[in-house]
């Protein structure tokens, strides 16, 4: 009874219009708003989405080269898009699990197994359009997982120790050279906090990437190449006792400065005058060239006590091309563009640290000045000298980065002694690798 | 859903009419607030279809997921009450999130609306210039809201910043308050409490709805000023006070933004300001334990359902509503 009386009304025809027309309005509005970026190819060209990290100055030569690459293949566009590189990493992550990853994407080192072993990226061994004759296969295999090529490294880098000339010359310490051991640099650092008001370094305490020098040094490192852990907790809180220990001598960088590190040179012991030295990657001396000025100067980071070298050339980013790419070919046409042109290379230069194309290398060296000059030099003296780099790290490395910094904030506020964290901190690594 | 309730009622006894006038009329009669209805539900269906989709549906979802294992990347793994059971028995630095932000709700919250009444009351009874001075303490609640003044915030109290500078002026030298353990909670906890612009306002709104004559009443009976505030402003005011305290706890547990910005997203120095949501957001996006940190979701609503109810239990011995007397 009730449903007929509702459908059997005897409508007032302007009472019914407004409500019937603003429903359609609306819905109008909602369909308009979904269907804007639904369709795929603009005018019967292909589309292809391309998204990095990076500044805007990586934007502007990445978006010069691909401009190119549109003109060489007319078929072809290309959308970009780039952001920070915490911001992007988090997009990424929700764009692949929604089944949305862009065509061609850069990545992390340690994003290359989680997204391989989710079935996300592209074999790239299949695809006859990309060229990798002019990579070492050291290099390539840092975009390996399970033996298939997954990716490509874009730029290579390395660990540097920068430290401000001037200040050592005064305080008389003998500037690094390669083949200085940790107990060398140890020296140093007592001898830089007693001759100046400074301390020697940032405590290198606090990072999962210094903790891994140290190891290499020591002939481990942080996994094996299946994943598992590669040291034990003794290791890590041998570690953490020596850094500690220079740290509650005045030889490097006190706790309450240490828990500020965030990544930025600004705020890095070394950045804000704090310290006279600093590890940190080859990439990223820009910062602390900006704020140290033309004393500053690139130095090898310690060797093991039999002189076995740590540290190694990473891949500083990779690129790959999603699985769920509607257009394969188009997209390993766009990375093998990236990654093999000379004319694109010499646009991209050293945005992405040096490139790992030898070819390209050689050729864009020379034109280097400044600071890029240098880094290169740097890179170069290191040539034959490193150990292969490390597999690409498991899934779960990524919170084991932050987890490393934080608890180290427990050793260097004297809340637990180092080998209690040690075991704390491998109790947990252990879970999130299981995980 | 209120219009409907008379309509059922009505309905039935009308439906069998027996004469044609009588169905017409009741038909219209009936018609009319049915149609109206319709109109509402059309125009609420963009907030309707808002809530369900992008709020309802996302809840139902994360409620699922608290049962699973989920990365993000493979399909969630059906883990029953593993996380929950992970969460309250073998997590320490779950526990340390909790411990820090029940701190932090039980400082913070009444600090800050302490502050609030008493610049309420003071604004209260000022007469010239009422409107910019008004103004220029809301200002902080307006500029809170945002990432940049948590980020001027940890400049000012950071190691060399300015607080410090000035103090050792003074020959105190703290070397920093958010880089250290002790003291990195309380900065935050004083970044909340300088946002009182809102309770404030709605103090000063029931601050002058309570009646003059009782004012007067109390003044010809001797009553000083402290006695005035507390036998007729407190209690004419409890039903605000209610009104913000329980607003503003249930802000305080969900706090994140100045802690995450402050301790530069680790809730350091040493977890010292690892709250609740900030933990929930290393265990989702950091380390891409989604699962986990939807189960970590669920118990703050319980918890957080709880103290509210708590709450208005205990409003019923203290909050005073005129209208019932």
């Amino acid at each position: 009874m009730r449903q007929r009386a509702t459908r059997d009304p005897k409508p007032t025809p302007a009472g019914r219009v407004p409500v019937l027309t603003t429903a359609v309005l609306l819905l109008c509005g909602l369909l308009a708003g979904c269907g804007a970026s639904a369709d795929g190819a603009a005018g019967g060209k292909i589309e292809l989405q391309f998204s990095w990290w990076g500044n805007a100055d990586r934007a502007e030569v990445t978006n010069e080269a691909v401009e190119l690459f549109e003109r060489r293949n007319p078929d072809i566009e290309v959308q970009t898009s780039f952001s920070s590189y915490n911001s992007y990493i988090q997009k990424l992550a929700t764009q692949a699990a929604g089944g949305n990853a862009p065509d061609v994407m850069q990545l992390d080192y340690r994003q290359i197994s989680q997204y391989a072993s989710a079935g996300l990226l592209l074999d790239l061994d299949e695809q006859s359009a990309i060229s990798t004759g002019n990579v070492t296969s050291a290099m390539l295999r840092t975009g390996q997982s399970s033996g298939e090529q997954y990716a490509i490294p874009m730029g290579r880098t390395s660990q540097v120790m920068v430290y401000d000339s001037a200040r050592w010359q005064r305080a008389g310490v003998a500037e690094p050279e390669y083949g200085w051991t940790w107990q060398d640099w140890s020296r140093a650092m007592r001898e830089l906090g007693e001759a100046t008001d400074r301390t020697g370094a940032t405590d290198p305490g606090w990072s999962e990437d210094w903790f891994e020098v140290w190891l290499r040094g020591r002939g481990k490192g942080l996994y094996t190449d299946s994943g598992k852990l590669n040291y034990d907790a003794a290791d890590l809180a041998e570690f953490w006792r020596t850094t500690n220990e220079l740290s509650q001598q005045g030889a490097v960088s006190p706790a309450r400065q240490t828990t500020q590190i965030d990544g930025s040179a600004a705020n890095m012991p070394f950045g804000r005058g704090n310290a006279l030295s600093g590890f940190t990657w080859d990439s990223a001396v820009g910062g602390f060239q900006a704020l140290i000025g033309d004393s500053l100067r690139l130095a090898p980071l310690p060797v093991g006590p039999d002189g076995t070298p740590g540290q190694y050339f990473k891949p500083s980013m990779l690129i790959g091309v999603s699985a769920n790419s509607p257009h394969p070919e188009a997209a390993s046409k766009l990375v093998d563009f990236l990654i093999n042109d000379p004319r694109a290379g010499e646009i991209l230069g050293v945005s992405r640290g040096l490139p790992v194309n030898r070819t390209i290398r050689e050729n864009i060296t020379p034109t280097l000045t400044g600071l890029d000059k240098r880094i290169a030099e740097f890179q170069e003296s290191l040539d034959g000298k490193l150990l292969a780099p490390p597999s690409a790290p498991p899934q779960g490395d990524l919170a084991l980065q932050t987890a490393f910094q934080r608890d180290y904030d427990h050793v260097g506020f004297e809340l637990q002694s180092p080998r209690r964290t040690a075991e704390q901190f491998l109790t947990n690594a252990r879970s999130e690798l299981q995980r | 859903m209120n219009v409907e309730a008379p309509d059922q009622q009505v309905s039935p006894p009308r439906g069998r009419p027996d004469s044609e006038s009588a169905a017409a009329d009741s038909a219209t009669a009936r018609n009319r607030p049915r149609r109206r209805e319709g109109a509402a539900w059309v125009f609420l269906s963009p907030w309707l279809l808002g809530a369900a989709v992008l709020t309802l549906t996302p809840m139902l979802v994360s409620l699922y997921l608290s049962f699973t294992q989920y990365d993000l990347f493979t399909a969630p793994e059906w883990v029953g009450l593993d996380n929950y059971v992970h969460m309250f028995t073998s997590d320490p630095r779950y526990w340390r999130s909790a411990l820090n932000t029940l701190i932090y709700v039980l400082v913070a919250v009444p600090l800050q609306l302490a502050v609030a009444l008493a610049v309420a009351l003071a604004l209260n009874s000022i007469g010239r210039g009422k409107g910019f001075y008004r103004s220029a303490f809301y200002a902080p609640s307006l500029l809170g809201a945002s990432m940049s003044i948590a980020l001027v915030w940890r400049a000012l109290f950071n190691d060399g910043g300015t607080v410090d500078d000035m103090l050792s002026t003074f020959g105190i030298d703290m070397g920093g308050w958010v880089n250290q353990p002790g003291w990195a909670l309380l900065v935050v906890a004083l970044l909340t409490i300088w946002q009182f612009g809102a309770p404030m306002v709605i103090f000063l709104a029931g601050l002058q709805q309570v009646p003059n004559e009782l004012y007067e009443a109390a003044e010809v009976d001797g009553a000083g000023r402290m006695r005035r505030f507390l036998s007729v402003t407190l209690p004419m005011l409890s039903p605000v006070l209610f009104f913000n305290l329980v607003l503003q706890t249930i802000q305080a547990f969900q706090v994140f933004t100045p802690a995450f910005t402050v301790s530069g997203g680790r809730g350091g120095p040493a977890d010292s300001t690892l709250f609740y949501t900030l933990y929930l957001y290393d265990r989702g996006f950091t380390a891409s334990h989604m699962g986990y940190a939807s189960a970590m979701a669920w118990v703050l609503l319980v918890v957080i359902g709880i103290v509210t109810a708590l709450l208005f239990r205990s409003s019923r011995s203290w909050v005073f509503y005129n209208d019932k007397g």
